[in-house]
Parts: C-alpha cells; sequence; structure tokens
C-alpha cells in the first residue's frame, strides 16, 4: 500500500513537515558533533605537519613533545645529533600561554629554531625568522602584520597556520626558540623537546625517542573523555531522532485503524500494510538527513568551536537514517499488526 | 451458481466476563441472485453476522458456506484470499480512505489484488462512472456527499467483481433522496450470481428483499396476550439468558433465582428474589435479548404480562422508575 502511505505523507504533510525539521536539526547536530569529534583529530594531525619533525626525543618521565614541561639536559641535544638515522635534530619547545587583552586567549605556544627542524610550514606569509616574529594559527584571529602581545614581547605576525590548534580549537602560535625561551625561561637556553628529522635507532640517557604516532596518541589522550562524550551525545540524539519520527509514525498510524481495518477487511495483506509504514518512517528520515546535511553546512562554520564535518560522516547519514526510521517505525507497525479488519463495521 | 448457507451458526463473546450470544443457532439458505436483508434493531448481531460472512470474526459455533467454499474453514492467507476475490463489503460509515481519491478508494482492492496499473485504473473508473461518479474521479471524500461517498464504497466494494456483497446499514447516514439511489443500486447488484447481504433496522427496506433474515422474534400478538401463570417446580428454568421473550414475570410465590453465565461457562448468582417482585423487564421493553437466565429456587408460581399489560400496571410513575433504576444492581438483577 506504497500509494496510502505516500498520499498519508500529502494528506498530513504540516504533521509530518514538523517532524522532517525536528528530526533535521536534530541530524544536523548529530553531524556537527561528528565534525567537532574529527576536527580533534585533524587538528593534532595538522599540528604534528606543520612542524615537519619524524620524531622527538623528550623527558624520560615526560608523555609527548607538546605536554610537556620537562626539561632535558643540555648534552642530550649532541647525543641526538650523533643517533644512527638522524639527519637533522634541534631543540623544540611548546608551552601552554595565555595572550592578554580583553578577552585572554589561550594558546599553545611553540619555539623553534628558524629554518630548524620543527619551525612551522606556514599556510600565508612565513616562518618567524628572528626574535620578536611570530607566525599563528588561523583561529586566532589575526592577520600578517598585526602584532600580538605575550609577556613582556610586542610579537609582529608575519605567517599564518590554516587551522592549527591543539586542545579542541585553541590555537598555536609559532615564535623563535629565543623568545620561547625568553619568555618561559627567563631566557636560559632550555628545550622540553628534541625534534628529529630521519629515521633515528639508539637511546639517549635522560631522554626516549616518540613516534607521530606516539606523539599523536598522547596529544588525543587528553580529548579523550570529550571525545567519548561526543560519540555519546550522537548516540543519544540519534535516538531523539527515532523518538521523533516514531511518535509521529505512531501518532498517524493511531489515526489510521479504521483505514488499516478497511484495507485488512477489503484484502489487503497485513505485510503490505507495514511496508506503507514503514516506508513513511524512512521517507521522513531520509528527507530529514537531507535537509540537516544542510543544516549542518550551515551551522559548521558558525559553531563556537571547529566542525571538520568529514564526508564519511554525510555518507553514513542516510543509513542511520534508514535505521532511525526503520526503528521508528516499530511501534506504528505494532499497532497496525493488532488492527482487527472488524473495527471496519464499526459505525461513523 | 454459488449459494449461501448458514448453519447453527453461534457466535459467543466476553462481555465484561459474562458470555454474550449475540447468535445463538442461526440457519439461513440464501440462493444466488438474491438480496438478503438481516433485520433488527442495533444489537442484535446483524453487524456480526456480516462480519463472519465477510471472513472477519470466526464464530464459536456452526458452518458458514458459499459455493463451494467453507468460508468457516478457511485460515490465515486462504481468509486474505476469500475477502479480497469473493466478498465485497460496504461499510455502514462509508470508510473510505479520507487522503485517497475516488479513483484510488476504488482501486484499493484491486492493488491488492496485484491488478496492473492500466487494468485496475480502467476498472476504477468503469465502476465510478457505473455508480454515476465520472466527474468526481478526483475528488477526495471530504469533497463528496454522503451518498456520492456511500457510492465509492459500493463501487471498492465490486471491484473484483465479488460474487458476495454485504452491506452493513448502507442507508444509515445518508438523506432520503441518497437513499433512494443507494437502494436502486443495490437491488440492481443482487443478480445473476451475485448475493447481495444487507443489514438493516430499517423496516422501509423490506421490499426490496428477496428474503428476510429476522434476527429478533417478533412477538405481535404478545401486546393483546392474557396474563400467563407459569407453575414452575424448584429448579426449572423460565428462561434462559440470551433469549428472546415477550413476557415481563410478576413472582407471586416462591423464590427465583437470577444466574448470569461466565465466559468459563460457570454461573453466577446475581440475585435470589422473594414473593412480589417483577423481573425480566429490560429485553421485553427493549427489543433486547435477556441478560440473565431465571430458575425457581423453590417451588414457584409467576405472572407473565404482556409489555402493555406491565405497563398499566405499573403506571407512567412505576416506568419512571424503573428506567431510571435500569442501571442499578436491583434492577441488574431482574435479568432483563
Amino acid at each position: 500500500m506504497l500509494v496510502a502511505a505516500l498520499r498519508d505523507l500529502q494528506w498530513r504533510r504540516r504533521r509530518f513537515l514538523i517532524a522532517v525539521l525536528g528530526t533535521a536539526l536534530v541530524f544536523s547536530m548529530t553531524l556537527v558533533l561528528a565534525g567537532l569529534s574529527a576536527s580533534f583529530v585533524n587538528e593534532v594531525d595538522r599540528t604534528i605537519k606543520t612542524t615537519g619533525a619524524d620524531e622527538w626525543a623528550i623527558a624520560t618521565g615526560a608523555t609527548g613533545p607538546f605536554n610537556s614541561s620537562a626539561v632535558l639536559p643540555a648534552g642530550t641535544l649532541a647525543a641526538a645529533r650523533r643517533l644512527p638515522g638522524v639527519t637533522a635534530a634541534d631543540p623544540f619547545v611548546a608551552i601552554g600561554a595565555t595572550i592578554p587583552g580583553d578577552t585572554p586567549k589561550h594558546v599553545t605556544m611553540i619555539g623553534a629554531v628558524p629554518g630548524g627542524v620543527g619551525s612551522p610550514k606556514v599556510d600565508d606569509g612565513r616562518a618567524p625568522r628572528q626574535p620578536g616574529e611570530i607566525a599563528v594559527g588561523s583561529r586566532l584571529g589575526k592577520d600578517i602584520g598585526d602584532t600580538v602581545q605575550m609577556g613582556d614581547k610586542t610579537l609582529r605576525v608575519v605567517g599564518t597556520v590554516d587551522g592549527s590548534g591543539l586542545y579542541g580549537g585553541m590555537p598555536n602560535v609559532f615564535l623563535t626558540l629565543q623568545d620561547v625561551q625568553g619568555l618561559t625561561f627567563g631566557g636560559a637556553p632550555l628545550f622540553t623537546s628534541i625534534a628529529l628529522r630521519g629515521n633515528p635507532r639508539g637511546n639517549i640517557d635522560g631522554a626516549r625517542l616518540v613516534t607521530l604516532t606516539q606523539t599523536k596518541k598522547d596529544l588525543l589522550q587528553s580529548l579523550g573523555s570529550g571525545r567519548q562524550t561526543i560519540n555519546f551525545v550522537g548516540v543519544l540524539l540519534a535516538l531523539v531522532a527515532a523518538c521523533i519520527v516514531g511518535s509521529v509514525i505512531y501518532l498517524s498510524a493511531l489515526e489510521r485503524v479504521r483505514d488499516f481495518a478497511v484495507f485488512k477487511a477489503t484484502g489487503t495483506g497485513t505485510p503490505a500494510l507495514l511496508g506503507g509504514l514503514a516506508v513513511q518512517a524512512v521517507i521522513v528520515s531520509l528527507v530529514a538527513a537531507l535537509i540537516g546535511a544542510l543544516l549542518a553546512l550551515v551551522l559548521a562554520p558558525i559553531f563556537p568551536m571547529p566542525a571538520e564535518i568529514p564526508t564519511v560522516a554525510f555518507l553514513v547519514l542516510p543509513v542511520v537514517a534508514v535505521i532511525v526510521g526503520g526503528l521508528a517505525s516499530l511501534a506504528g507497525l505494532r499497532r497496525a499488526i493488532t488492527v482487527s479488519p472488524a473495527l471496519a463495521f464499526g459505525g461513523a | 451458481m454459488p449459494s449461501l448457507e448458514i448453519s447453527d451458526l453461534v457466535v459467543e463473546y466476553s462481555s465484561g466476563g459474562y458470555a454474550v450470544r449475540p447468535i445463538d443457532g442461526l440457519s439461513v439458505h440464501c440462493d444466488p441472485g438474491e438480496l438478503v436483508l438481516l433485520l433488527g434493531p442495533s444489537g442484535c448481531g446483524k453487524t456480526t453476522l456480516l462480519s463472519c460472512l465477510g471472513g472477519i470474526l470466526t464464530p464459536t459455533k456452526g458452518r458458514i458456506s458459499f459455493g463451494d467454499v467453507t468460508v468457516t474453514g478457511l485460515e490465515g492467507s486462504q481468509l486474505t484470499e476469500y475477502r479480497r476475490h469473493t466478498v465485497g463489503i460496504v461499510f455502514q460509515a462509508f470508510n473510505l480512505v479520507p487522503s485517497l481519491t475516488a479513483l484510488e478508494n476504488v482501486e484499493v482492492p484491486l492493488r491488492a489484488a496485484k491488478v496492473p496499473r492500466a487494468q485496475r485504473r480502467a476498472r476504477a473508473t468503469e465502476l465510478l462512472v457505473q455508480v454515476g461518479l465520472k466527474d468526481r474521479l478526483q475528488h477526495r471524500p471530504g469533497d463528496l456527499s454522503g451518498g456520492q461517498q456511500q457510492r465509492v464504497a459500493i463501487a471498492r466494494a465490486l471491484a473484483l467483481d465479488p460474487p458476495l456483497l454485504l452491506a452493513d446499514e448502507p442507508t444509515a447516514h445518508l438523506d432520503y433522496i441518497a437513499v433512494e439511489e443507494i437502494l436502486r443500486l443495490l437491488r440492481e447488484l443482487a443478480s445473476g450470481e451475485r448475493v447481495v447481504v444487507i443489514s438493516t433496522h430499517d423496516q422501509r427496506m423490506l421490499p426490496l428483499a428477496d428474503r428476510v433474515v429476522e434476527l429478533v422474534p417478533q412477538f405481535g400478538k404478545a401486546e393483546a396476550a392474557e396474563p400467563e401463570v407459569v407453575h414452575l417446580a424448584a429448579g426449572e428454568e423460565l428462561f434462559a439468558q440470551g433469549s428472546f421473550g415477550e413476557l415481563i414475570y410478576m413472582l407471586e410465590s416462591g423464590e427465583i433465582e437470577i444466574l448470569r453465565q461466565l465466559v468459563d461457562g460457570s454461573w453466577e448468582l446475581r440475585a435470589t428474589l422473594p414473593a412480589g417482585r417483577y423481573f425480566g423487564e429490560i429485553g421485553p421493553l427493549f427489543g433486547m435479548p435477556r441478560s440473565a437466565t431465571a430458575r425457581a429456587k423453590t417451588a414457584a408460581v409467576v405472572t407473565g404480562y404482556s409489555v402493555r399489560d406491565f405497563r398499566q400496571r405499573i403506571g407512567p410513575q412505576g416506568m419512571g422508575d424503573l428506567l431510571s433504576h435500569a442501571g442499578d444492581a436491583p434492577a441488574e438483577a431482574s435479568a432483563g
């Protein structure tokens, strides 16, 4: 009874439209959350890639080059450069900092030797070459030529890096190692890690080597509970979508009890009726998914946190919509099954 | 040539835990081409009988056959096939699907029977033209008058040219002009091999019928009957639950038990009446079956009065009191 299902959608179009819009909003939030979760991973990948390092040497007790405040002994740099497989090694510092202002901004301050390993690959402008210069992640909202006040230093923006940040959208700023040491260690030539290029083998006393994969894992670990929460909320939103579609389909089924009885009494098989209801639910869900996807594209850029919705999420959404529609129609299906054709004999 | 045969049909269901038998031992034979009227007031089992004939309700006992098909022996998909190809049903409240056009409503059984689109459309159009709705094909039920809706319902019932057409109070919601149109149409349809069964409480339809099945016994003589004195031995039954009766009884001496049968077949004692009480009044007054069984607990003498005599005996005030207390326990115990 596909035609009856489609005609019923037209007949009760306002109600279905409300359900579609509600579900679309929920689906769009699901997509934005998926984008949020994906952006956590993407920003880590970008930050690591920006430095151009192949591995890092960090203090033995530290967890990663971007999370460590433990300084390495001075002799480790020379030892790192002597390791087999190492083609280049430079000191590196990554540490949290705050840019003062009406609305102070927390950033990850990254210091590298200009032109050395760890020096950022910028998307616009150039990397800092000398003290007093800074390259910033685009989310900081600064353009080339602007100035940034950090501690007692006024730094001039010479380059920007698209989407560079950590910890869920906190922007990175790239300075010369000398400026970072000045701001952090009172000018002492200290560093928290060594950025290595090549394929290092062997050990360094007082330090350990970490791969890019380990570095990524370390950075994502700090966002673990946040990502789990987002994924959990995503599942909850899918259930909310199922509830919205389910309630409207069930309500429709309740109002169509007499119709179902007439269909059965006139020889329509129950499977045909159930198919019609399921088709209704799936159509509502799929249209909601389409509108939700468009809505997500509008919402994602204005979302306070970076939300980079992966293409796969758009591809999976229709599948989720069909599953949601299928689940949502269960209550209505159950009602339709139990309708007795004898009900058709009732009066008006 | 398929004839309709109903043999010793019993339909029993539970109502508030009590056994109710709207149809009890009905037997009817209908020849092909006949228009059969099921006549009786509301609640007498007309619709129940139609449901059984339509393969929608399974009777408790008895047999229904149409031609070679034993309807009461069908199950599952066989029943669906029977409903689809053998029976057409015209419902009391039209029961058209509001979201579908007249044409699409008539197409419903054709779709169920998987008739190809072109044939389906042609057949539905042909039927709507036949019932005089050529210019209403694309109208939804809400845009049609009651008579037009009923004609669409008849067209739908005829979609697969069923040899058995059932109509449940087909004129109940129609004005007199529409009634005339529908009656003429139904009369025309009862021809050839087709049997048309119509349930109604409207005696004006009697001239249409080839056969009339009265589901409530007529007690024409009861109005003029003399009071009837009945002597009962202990344990003797005066009347049975579900039976129809014309007399209202006054207990002159002895005791009468009012019993109601439960679904499991056991009996529930509703009241034990002392001498001086009347009982069994609701059924004869309203043309309904007795709602309980009356049985003598001891040797008893009762006098049975016709409804008219009973009215005269208790007077207008007494009737008012009786009706206003009809739902109270003592009146309920009076066994209708």
